[in-house]
């Protein structure tokens, strides 16, 4: 999230809106932003019913435990409402080609 | 005979190797691709402020990025 936050201006320039979604809680969402100083909305998915619509919903074996938690994917939706760009998992780390692509589509003024 | 027993040596391997990449379950397959339209939805943030994508549409793109857990890196 804190490459996102880092591009956050540039995104922004491009009329872009970054939302985080993971399925933490609010509370827990509240204190990541403030400890990593993410200034975007991260939205609390509690029980992965978004993550499950989009086919990320994934559990992960920590401690002895399954949790779930959402398969990491980076989503760019157009105006209309349509996915122009995606990446997964490691690709899905670094925000530079979302960047590009949004400055690619900034209408030209 | 020894190359069959090569073989199988081989064949363990892979499948060690397999298992391994398996440790957390096997990763879901995105429904979502580019080009359909992004499933629409309503979550909170971290101040219970509600935040929907059909808001955005018609005046932003949006990035919408899926995270693991919170507290990790990146």
């Amino acid at each position: 999230m804190k490459n996102f936050q880092q591009n956050l201006s540039k995104l922004e320039a491009f009329d872009t809106q970054v939302l985080g979604v993971s399925m933490d809680s609010p509370f827990a969402n509240k204190a990541f932003a403030a400890q990593t100083g993410v200034t975007f909305p991260l939205l609390s998915d509690i029980g992965g019913k978004v993550s499950t619509e989009y086919g990320l919903y994934k559990e992960y074996d920590k401690f002895n435990t399954k949790i779930p938690g959402a398969r990491r994917a980076t989503y760019l939706i157009d105006t209309d409402g349509k996915v122009v760009e995606m990446q997964v998992d490691s690709e899905a780390i670094d925000p530079t080609k979302t960047v590009t692509m949004c400055a690619l589509r900034k209408p030209k003024a | 005979m020894r190359k069959i027993g090569i073989a199988l040596l081989l064949g363990c391997c892979l499948l060690t190797a397999e298992a391994q990449t398996q440790k957390d379950s096997v990763p879901p397959v995105p429904k979502i691709k580019v080009g359909d339209l992004a499933p629409d939805f309503t979550l909170v943030d971290g101040n219970g402020q509600p935040h929907s994508l059909h808001d955005y549409k018609g005046k932003k793109n949006v990035v919408l990025a899926f995270y693991v857990f919170a507290f990790t890196p990146n």
